[in-house]
Formats: C-alpha cells, structure tokens, sequence
C-alpha cells in the first residue's frame, strides 16, 4: 500500500504542480479503453437477449428488450448444443493426450540418458516454428487417405501434435525445462528406496511438476476450445462440427437471425471467460514462458 | 544393437548428473533409462512426425508438382509454382496486404499496450479491474471477435456509422467491409482490438521490476513523463517489450481467421492475405500444388521474421 502510493508520486503528475490534470487526462484515457472494449461485449450479451422483433427495429441498440428463450433456441434449434458437446469431447481428448504424452517425453528428455536426445528435443522444437499453413494441405489428403475426415479424431490428432501452435512441442519444450528445474535427489531417493523408473516419473516427479502441468493445461484448452481453423477444414460435414465453425457457418448463411449468432457466441465465449478468471495467472504465466525460448 | 547404446551413453561425460555415480550399477541403470526413455518418447514422437513432420515435408514436395488434389500422379513441375506466384496479382496485392497488417498490427497494439500499461503502472485506481478488461478481448475466440465487429460495421444499422452521422461525419459513413479502400483496415481495427489486452498484461508484469529510485531521480531532475517514460522505465523493460512484438509480429504473418470470418478476403482481393489466398488455392480452386508453394512463402517469411527477431533481442542483451 505504501510502496503503491510512493509510486504514484513519483510516476504521476508533472514536477511544476497540477497533478489533477494528469490524473484526469489518466482516467479519461482508461475510461475510453474500458469502454472500447466493453461495447462490443455488452453488444453481444444484449443481442442475446433480444426479441427477434426488436432486433430488426433496434439492432445494435442496447437492452431494449430481454428475453431468455434465444439460448434454448440457440442450443436446440441453431444447433448449438450438439456443437457445444462436440468442442468439449475435442477439447478434452486432445488435453488428455497432450498433457500424457508431453510430460512423458518432457520427464525422459530432461532425465534419462538416450543417445540422439538432443536431435529428438530439437525435432520437437523445430515444431513451433512451423505454421499451421505449411502443414495444412498434405495433413487434408493425409486424413482422408486414413478415413478420419469429418471425425473428431481429425481435429484431435492434428491438434496433440501441434498444428493449431499449442501441441506437443510447446508441451514437451515447458515440460522438459520444468523437470530440469526439479532436484535430481528426490528421483534417487526414490530409486534407493526400491521403485522402479516408471514409479519415479508417477509418484514422485509427475505430482510435483504439477503447477507445470496447470499452465500448459490452461494453454491448451483455450487455444483447442477457440481453434477455428482445424475444425473448418478437417470437419466438412455437420455432424462433429465444433462451436467456432457452427457458430461461423450460422453467422454467415441465408437464415440472419442475428440474436440465436448472438446466443450462440455466448455458449462459446462463456466458459473461456469462467476459465479464464479461474486461472488468470497460470494463463499469463504460460503465456509469457512460452515465449521465452 | 543395445551394447552399442550403452557405449555411446556412457562415451559421453555427463557432470550435471554426477549423483548418479555413486550408485555401483551405473550401467545397468542407465541401460534401463535408455529404455524407459525410448517407452516414454516414442508415443508423443511418434503421433507428431505422422501429423506435423511429415505433412510438413510433404508441404514441400508437393510445392514442386502440379497435383490437384485428386490426380493419381503427381508431375514434378521444378519451381515453377514459385516463378508462378511472382507473376500472381492476387499473390502481391495478399503480400503487400501481409506487410501491412504486420507492421501495424505489430507496432498499434505494442503502443497502445505501453501506454495503457504505464498508466495502469502509474498508480491508478482499480488497476486490476482495469487489467482484466483489457485483456478480455484477447481471450475470444477470434471468430466471436469476427462476428460483432461485423455488425459494429453494418453499413445501415452498425454503430460505427450510427456515430459517424451524430457526430456530423455523415460523408465518412460507408459499408466499411464492402468498401475496398478500407476492407483491411476495418478488420485490423478488430485485430488491434483483440490484441493489445496482451500487450498490457506482460508489459504491467515486467514494469513491477523497474527500480523505482531511478524514477524518482529522473523526476528531480525535472524529466517530465514523457521522457521519463522514454529514457528511464521503457529501457527497464526492453526485453519483455522484444518478447510481446515478437509474439505479434511473428503471428501476423500468418493471420486468417479474422479475415476470413470478416470479409473472406474480399471484396476481390482487396483483404487478401497469404494465408486466405493459400486456402482458397488449395481447397476452393484445388491446386494443390500451387497452393503448398504459397504455404512453403508463409513458412519462409514467419521464419525470417522471427530470425531477425532473435537477432534484435541478442543485440539488446
């Protein structure tokens, strides 16, 4: 509290006096990006709400009407619900499989000797340099030759390896650098203690790589649950279609009901936003450490 | 075959993990490691040279034959995929339309974000709020962020417009997607608006570490805040600032869902990028071929960027 007021001292205001002015051009500029960003949220919480009737009167007015029957329609009727149920089988399988086979690779990385561990690390690095893009035509052929396309497999194995940027080398990169940072005295007590290399990884060193674990977790359901790309080009028919392409496919064809597009994106955003304010930090923590390569 | 593992395991010295030496069986431990190891490697290793390596590598054969996706053989055609793009209208104006998305979209949010996240440093009330607001819109999926700034710019009813009139700027009102003078800019409004959030939350992080002192002293000298902010905090936090442009940067090379969602890259080619022209190359006009050499131009020009990138920030160290 007393370093917080120090700093605005110091940070704030100009040496001749009138610190008010400052502080008030401050607030106004944050007032302005505050509310920047909250008109187009608000707009499509309101839209929600809307009455289709109103919504042809008053589009982008804000609650002129509320009613909460768009979300059951949304969910039944614009499909949403089977797209919903979708995303979530996808989002999940492919954590599981990232979160399984990343810190299984990252722990034998960081921790056994194997000759060609640095050829095999830096195989799986070189993946975060490669674009979506540049896998994206041969992965299309390659699926339909392994008749997944259109399963939630397509979007699922792609997505583990690490097409959609958040896959097996970002995980086995943070995992391997976490198990580095663990001392090695734990494993060899342990192993003094008579458990075998698999009890090792389980018992001791996966529950304590555990804040590991979280961040990349974090990381990847966002980036599964948001991904559009994958799904519009690996899911062609209807039937496993996830929420950001339903969602664009709803937006975008004849029918404009604008408040069920409106309702739709709400059932997508929601649990992003829950999530998020659940686990802000580990979030901006993986962010930021990604990034330092 | 294992013998010869273990020799080449044990050639090489390992002094980090000199505990291990105590144990009298080093040997037979470290063959059991090999092959734990390979048991714990192989599955991940092998699920990602199936769906990135090798789809990657086949990016690059099949930039170099004229397949259309359907043909049973593929004719080896050399470069001329390559020489192709260079006389591609569509493939320059998507290229010109890359660089600038890159350039402002980069330097917008990076600026903005600064200078959002100084004020918030400078003690403002309810800075936490403030931060979890701006970082919002960064956490949407960007085909939610599509959608509503398609209808702020709906040309009859959208907001933008609606603004515009009230204001008096009646004449500046159009159908800011269907125009093709302001198609890209509309969307890199919206990008820049999903964006600098991020820019805020790393850079308020890093300024937590500025030494205050040096701040105070600048300021007895009769530094204002502009240039407190310019010679004494912004160099504090050079290398988080290197780190999140090279994030923009290096993703904006790649940009398509926005476009794609927004204006599909229209209208013509007037919001044309790579990654939009790739696509619709390969899957609308299904060249395949042509289309992965567009893939193999948008790997190259990530990867340039990001080297010059590295070199940036090696040169501030």
């Amino acid at each position: 509290m007393r370093r917080g007021s120090q700093q605005q001292r110091i940070t704030s205001g100009t040496p001749n006096g009138t610190p008010w002015l400052g502080s008030v051009a401050k607030y106004l500029v944050l007032g302005i990006f505050a509310a920047l960003v909250l008109y187009p949220l608000l707009l499509i919480v309101s839209t929600s709400l809307k009455d289709p009737l109103d919504v042809t009167a008053n589009p982008f007015s804000l609650f002129t009407s509320v009613r909460f029957t768009n979300y059951l329609d949304a969910w039944t009727l614009g499909g949403f619900g089977g797209y919903f149920w979708n995303t979530i089988v996808v989002t999940v399988v492919t954590l599981i499989g990232v979160l399984t086979l990343s810190t299984l690779a990252g722990y034998a990385l960081a921790r056994f000797h194997l000759p060609g561990e640095s050829i095999i690390f830096f195989t799986f690095i070189l993946g975060l340099m490669i674009p979506f893009f540049s896998v994206m035509i041969p992965l299309f052929y390659e699926l339909r030759d392994l008749g997944l396309l259109g399963s939630k497999a397509a979007v699922i194995l792609p997505a583990i390896a690490g097409a959609h940027g958040f896959g097996l080398p970002l995980g086995v990169f943070l995992m391997r650098s976490f198990y580095m940072d663990l001392p090695e005295e734990l494993a060899d007590a342990a192993r003094v203690d008579g458990a075998g290399e698999f009890a090792v990884f389980w018992r001791v060193m996966l529950p304590l790589s555990a804040p590991g674990v979280a961040v990349l977790a974090v990381l990847v359901f966002f980036q599964t649950w948001n991904n559009f790309v994958l799904a519009l080009l690996y899911l062609p028919g209807t039937e496993n279609q996830m929420l950001a392409t339903g969602l664009y496919l709803f937006a975008s064809g004849r029918t404009q009901d604008t408040e069920l597009a409106a309702a739709g994106s709400l059932i997508m955003v929601l649990p992003v936003v829950i999530f998020f304010l659940m686990f802000q930090r580990q979030f901006i923590r993986g962010l930021t450490a990604g990034a330092f390569m | 075959m294992q013998t010869r593992t273990e020799g080449a395991a044990a050639q090489v010295p390992r002094q980090k993990r000199g505990v291990i030496g105590r144990f009298a069986n080093m040997s037979a431990l470290r063959r059991q490691q090999a092959y734990y190891a390979i048991l714990f490697i192989l599955p991940g290793l092998a699920v990602y040279l199936i769906f990135m390596v090798y789809p990657f590598l086949n990016t690059i054969y099949l930039s170099l034959t004229n397949w259309n996706g359907v043909a049973e053989t593929k004719d080896w055609v050399g470069l001329s995929n390559y020489a192709r793009m260079f006389g591609d209208g569509a493939v320059l104006k998507s290229f010109y339309n890359n660089v600038i998305w890159v350039i402002l979209g980069t330097i917008l949010p990076v600026v903005i974000g600064l200078f959002l996240a100084l004020i918030l440093w400078s003690g403002a009330r309810a800075s936490l709020l403030f931060r979890t607001l701006f970082f919002l819109p960064f956490i949407l999926p960007l085909v939610v962020v599509g959608i509503v700034w398609q209808w702020l710019y709906n040309p009859l009813f959208g907001p933008v417009n609606k603004i515009l009139d009230s204001v008096g700027l009646d004449q500046l009102s159009r159908g800011w997607l269907g125009d093709s003078n302001t198609a890209l800019y509309a969307v890199l409004v919206a990008g820049i608006w999903g964006t600098f959030g991020f820019v805020v939350v790393v850079l308020l992080a890093a300024l937590q570490n500025v030494d205050v002192s040096t701040v105070e002293a600048a300021m007895l000298d009769g530094a204002n805040w502009f240039q407190r902010a310019r010679h004494i905090i912004i160099p504090q936090i050079g290398p988080q600032l290197t780190m999140v442009t090279s994030i923009t940067l290096i993703g904006d090379f790649s940009v398509f869902d926005l476009i794609f969602v927004m204006t599909g890259g229209g209208p013509g080619h007037a919001s044309e990028v790579l990654a939009t022209y790739t696509y619709k190359a390969a899957f609308v006009q299904n060249q395949a071929g042509y289309g992965s050499a567009l893939a193999v131009l948008i790997t190259v020009l990530s990867f340039v960027s990001a080297v010059v990138f590295v070199r940036l920030r090696e040169r501030q160290r």
